[in-house]
């Protein structure tokens, strides 16, 4: 049993404060660049890990990738570019809010709901591993399908007023996720012999290429500079903030709980849905997607949650959840720790630095942002030209370290001039993008299940995770769609009603 | 993503953390014994996994005891994406001066096979194997199966439920082979990994899963999983009371072999110091507890036959994908 | 012909490009009663039919009046010049191998910063180089990517 004095001792008698600290520190820098995810962040730092004692070594790992979370929303608030795939969410109302001049606000917000997304997470970890731990295992293929169409639901909310449009997107996303190996019988569709395409188009390609660069084309020549309104100041949301940001951060928690604990999500899901649903829970759902500070205190919270309870499986199973925790199995391995049910039993100072430390850099987080967030809010208040090149340079230096090929790099490009027709023609993006995270998952836990079966279509309805994900999926989108569709009307008439009288003026 | 390890190329903050924190052990493999000269003096292992991956941490454990019997620096580099096609490429293109080698492992050959890369196994000259990871036939601990007969029993009653790790592997193919020994009828399900593969065995989606030892350590030790057989041509060490699959009446067979290839046209002199170090290595009384505590099975193959293995092994596979249509 | 007509066409013809590539996947025994195929040509019918119903909808909107844009779009930047930025970005691709990373990324700096009207100053030059510098001090140096060196300097590092 771990006493009051162990801790003492971890704090005082172990490097583990500044091992706590440089581990954020690194994980927000690295989360913070576009096109270097968590789990590269991580693996970047693994290699130096191999010499340092096991329980620092596996804490830092721990550090970077809370941190590394985190800062993936830096860059989806400021620039339009998610620094990690579970960012992607953070960009629709993180960057309406930064072009109304709110973006300290936004960083602000995003800080302290990953707070406490990450302190409820480490609270679950610490306190429920082993009663979670049996919920990773009730997912059977059938029940990853239900997860997959769920998470595909939420396209209903996204389609940008127009159906077809929205469905047209998320078919092309799922197209994307097609390229590559195929999950069951292995033989290669769409990569025309090209190596590069063996392991498809990494979904952050195609997050860069349609947020990013299409935003970069679209301002290019315009003078009505879309400049930070204030200066370098981040305010932290006050009391009554918080306490109008508790749904939204208590949902986003919830469901990065569940996400983390079962295997193959990483985030993203959790993101969009908490999203989704802290839009359906709110008091102003209106103001989603014109800068609601909800729509960015839900997804933060719930990828900050990830990133603690993807430990869960990890550490009762030895099942990486997620590539961020492959690392760290990887981690574990090189110190010749196996994680599993033992691991608790023979090296329980490991577990005790892990949690002790994560709790360090969970508050370190505090005064590391507010360090490092006005650096990064000056260097995107340059002057326009030199910010166009430096964001431009940045986001391609970024994905080429993703496989160090310049073909990633073209892929990009292509997809900003998608983007940018796209956005021309009314296409909204964020079913394409959820196209391109779940269709992988989506079609594989399909397959398998009725390889499972012999081809009996009943083996979904046998599952009861599977028939009450299903029917969660079902009653999303109706309501959705009556919502949108509703919405809709509304707008038109009211566009047209502001037409006869005067010129509107144009918003996001 | 590609980077290399030594300290000395890297500054930043990693390179504090490491230099603030370093532990002991850095120094742990550099006991006394005379290190057998050697052309180059920084030696680059290029591998296809990721940091933390399996050929990472071969190379990486490997290298710790190397420099005992080489006497040079080495450096792993790991060069990601295309299913390991790229890093056979950036080896193949390399200078055959002993100073680039390429950790081995069936996907190199899975991968030259199925998609055609530019550079493929045949454009590397293998150096020397050096171990044989070991290869079982698993189910849950609280699961009706006891033997691997109980499974097949069960596949020709009704319809079987068996795992492989991953699409197109070697996996896959033991599994493949064993149902047709057997002559059952049983589903193969394949997965994104062994991990995915082992919820899936634990929850009882599966009968069985086939999979890399390794892999499954901590739930054997947990008492969660049982090991019915290994593909292995012999019985593990650490698990002497499992049979092989062969002693259990089908003559499937299979080496998930790891060892190195460089560059085409290696000198002599440099394989003849490998081979010696590779021996010399193996009998490490260090690195001998580290790896047999993995369940990794030492298998030398010298410069001299590994060709012929790698080849042996390129051509069963060959005609396994194209009895199966996966090539043509 | 308004612009969903054209995106409807668009669609149709994305649909029938994936639909063809779906020909050059392998038939294997390996295979599930679904197949590799399965998804792919229920996602080229789907698409199609969303193209048509498009194409459809936007000819008869144009028959009746015109569609009425976004107001977003008022603002953003032509085709042309759009393509043109992009244009730079590709150029720095492709030049990549050669000049390699450090030139190659003062180069789209700067290049990008005059595309986008820079005043043409010292300041110019200082950035473009400052910014290369710092990018490869943190991605070469920090983070340790072998980011191209370039044939050009092959002979300066190697």
């Amino acid at each position: 049993m771990t006493t009051f004095w162990d801790i003492v001792h971890l704090l005082t008698g172990t490097p583990l404060i500044p091992v706590a600290i440089m581990g954020l520190t690194w994980g927000i820098l690295g989360g913070a660049l576009p096109g270097i995810s968590a789990s590269i962040t991580m693996a970047l730092v693994l290699p130096f890990t191999y010499t340092m004692d096991p329980a620092m070594a596996i804490a830092l790992l721990a550090c970077v990738y809370i941190g590394a979370e985190y800062g993936g929303s830096i860059p989806a608030i400021l620039i339009r570019t998610p620094g990690t795939n579970s960012s992607a969410a953070t960009v629709i109302d993180g960057y309406e809010l930064n072009r109304q001049g709110r973006a300290g606000e936004a960083l602000g917000i995003s800080l302290m709901s990953g707070v406490v997304g990450s302190l409820f997470g480490l609270a679950m970890l610490v306190l429920l591993t082993e009663p979670l731990s049996w919920l990773a295992l009730a997912f059977t293929p059938p029940s990853y399908f239900g997860l997959g169409i769920l998470g595909l639901s939420v396209i209903a909310s996204m389609t940008g007023g127009s159906l077809v449009k929205g469905l047209a997107a998320a078919v092309i996303g799922l197209m994307i996720a097609t390229v590559g190996t195929d999950p069951i019988s292995g033989v290669t569709r769409f990569t025309f012999d090209v190596p590069d395409l063996l392991n498809g188009v990494e979904p952050v390609l195609v997050m860069v290429g349609l947020f990013a660069l299409t935003e970069l084309m679209s301002q290019s020549g315009s003078v009505s500079l879309t400049q930070l309104k204030e200066s370098v100041r981040i305010r932290l949301p006050g009391l009554a903030m918080m306490n109008r940001l508790k749904r939204s951060q208590i949902i986003g928690c919830i469901l990065g709980l569940f996400e983390g604990l079962t295997p193959g999500g990483g985030g993203s899901i959790a993101a969009f849905m908490s999203y989704n649903e802290a839009r359906r829970w709110s008091k102003t759902p209106e103001k989603f997607g014109k800068g609601s500070e909800e729509g960015v205190a839900a997804p933060e919270a719930a990828n900050n949650t990830v990133a603690s309870t993807a430990l869960i499986p990890l550490l009762s199973f030895g099942i990486p959840s997620s590539n961020s925790t492959a690392v760290l199995l990887g981690g574990l391995l090189m110190h010749g720790l196996l994680p599993g049910p033992r691991l608790f039993e023979q090296n329980p100072q490991v577990i005790d630095s892990l949690y002790v430390g994560s709790f360090v850099a969970i508050i370190a987080q505090i005064g590391v942002g507010m360090l490092l967030l006005p650096a990064a809010v000056w260097l995107v208040n340059r002057p326009r030209p030199y910010r166009a090149g430096f964001i431009f340079a940045l986001i391609l230096s970024g994905i080429y370290t993703l496989n160090t090929s310049t073909f990633d790099l073209g892929i990009a490009l292509a997809l900003g001039v998608v983007g940018y027709l796209m956005r021309r023609t009314g296409f909204p993006f964020l079913p394409m993008i959820l196209g391109v995270v779940l269709g992988h998952m989506v079609e594989s836990s399909y397959r398998r299940s009725l390889v499972l079966s012999g081809g009996d279509m009943m083996v979904f309805l046998q599952d009861p995770i599977c028939v009450g994900l299903l029917l969660a999926a079902t009653g999303f989108v109706v309501f959705s769609l009556t919502r949108e569709l509703r919405d809709g009307r509304r707008a038109r008439a009211e566009q047209a009603r502001n037409h006869k009288t005067h010129g509107q003026e144009a918003h996001g | 993503m590609n980077f290399k390890a030594d300290l000395t190329r890297r500054t930043g903050l990693a390179l504090l953390l490491a230099g603030a924190l370093a532990g002991s052990g850095l120094l742990a493999g550099r006991a006394a014994a005379e290190p057998a000269p050697y052309p180059v003096k920084v030696v680059t292992l290029v591998t296809h996994s990721s940091p933390g991956g399996g050929s990472d941490v071969f190379l990486r454990e490997l290298s710790k005891y190397l420099g005992k019997y080489i006497d040079a620096t080495f450096v792993v580099e790991n060069v990601q994406g295309g299913s390991g096609a790229k890093a056979v490429a950036r080896v193949a293109g390399a200078p055959a001066d002993g100073s680039v080698f390429y950790a081995t492992t069936p996907t190199y050959i899975y991968t030259s096979l199925l998609s055609k890369p530019p550079k493929t196994y045949k454009d590397l000259e293998p150096l020397a194997n050096i171990f044989a990871d070991s290869e079982v036939v698993f189910t849950r601990a609280d699961g009706p199966y006891k033997t691997l007969q109980d499974v097949v029993d069960k596949a020709k009653k009704e319809r079987g439920k068996w795992g492989a790790a991953n699409p197109a592997s070697l996996e896959r193919q033991a599994a493949e082979q064993l149902k047709r020994a057997a002559g059952v009828n049983a589903a193969i399900v394949t997965h994104e990994g062994g991990g995915d593969m082992m919820l899936n065995v634990l929850n009882g989606t599966l009968d069985i899963g086939v999979g890399e030892f390794q892999e499954l350590r901590s739930q054997i030790e947990a008492g969660k999983i049982r090991v019915l057989a290994t593909f292995n041509p012999e019985r593990l060490p650490e698990k002497p009371d499992v049979p092989t699959v062969k002693e259990a009446g089908y003559d499937v067979q299979l080496v998930k072999f790891r060892g190195l290839a460089g560059p085409k046209g290696l000198p002599d002199a440099v394989t003849k110091t490998w081979d010696a170090a590779i021996q010399k290595v193996l009998q490490d009384p260090d690195y001998r507890k580290e790896y047999t505590e993995e369940v990794l099975v030492a298998k030398f193959i010298d410069h001299k036959d590994y060709p012929a293995f790698v080849n042996s092994f390129a051509t069963t596979t060959e005609a396994f994908l194209k009895e199966t249509g996966a090539i043509k | 012909m308004n612009k969903d007509a054209w995106s409807g066409v668009a669609l149709l013809a994305v649909a029938g490009i994936y639909y063809w590539a779906t020909g050059a996947i392998p038939d294997s025994t390996l295979e599930d009663e679904v197949g590799a195929v399965g998804l792919p040509h229920v996602l080229a019918l789907v698409l199609a039919l969303l193209g048509l119903i498009l194409l459809v909808r936007g000819v008869l909107a144009a028959r009746s009046e015109a569609a009425t844009a976004p107001e977003d779009e008022e603002r953003d930047a032509r085709l042309p010049r759009a393509l043109g930025f992009l244009a730079l970005g590709a150029a720095y691709v492709l030049l990549l191998p050669y000049v390699g990373y450090l030139l190659g990324v003062a180069l789209l700096i700067g290049a990008v910063a005059l595309y986008e009207g820079a005043p043409r100053n010292w300041t110019l030059p200082a950035a473009a180089l400052g910014g290369a510098v710092l990018y490869w001090a943190v991605f070469v140096k920090l983070l340790g990517v072998n980011q191209p060196v370039g044939t050009l300097f092959q002979g300066l590092f190697s």
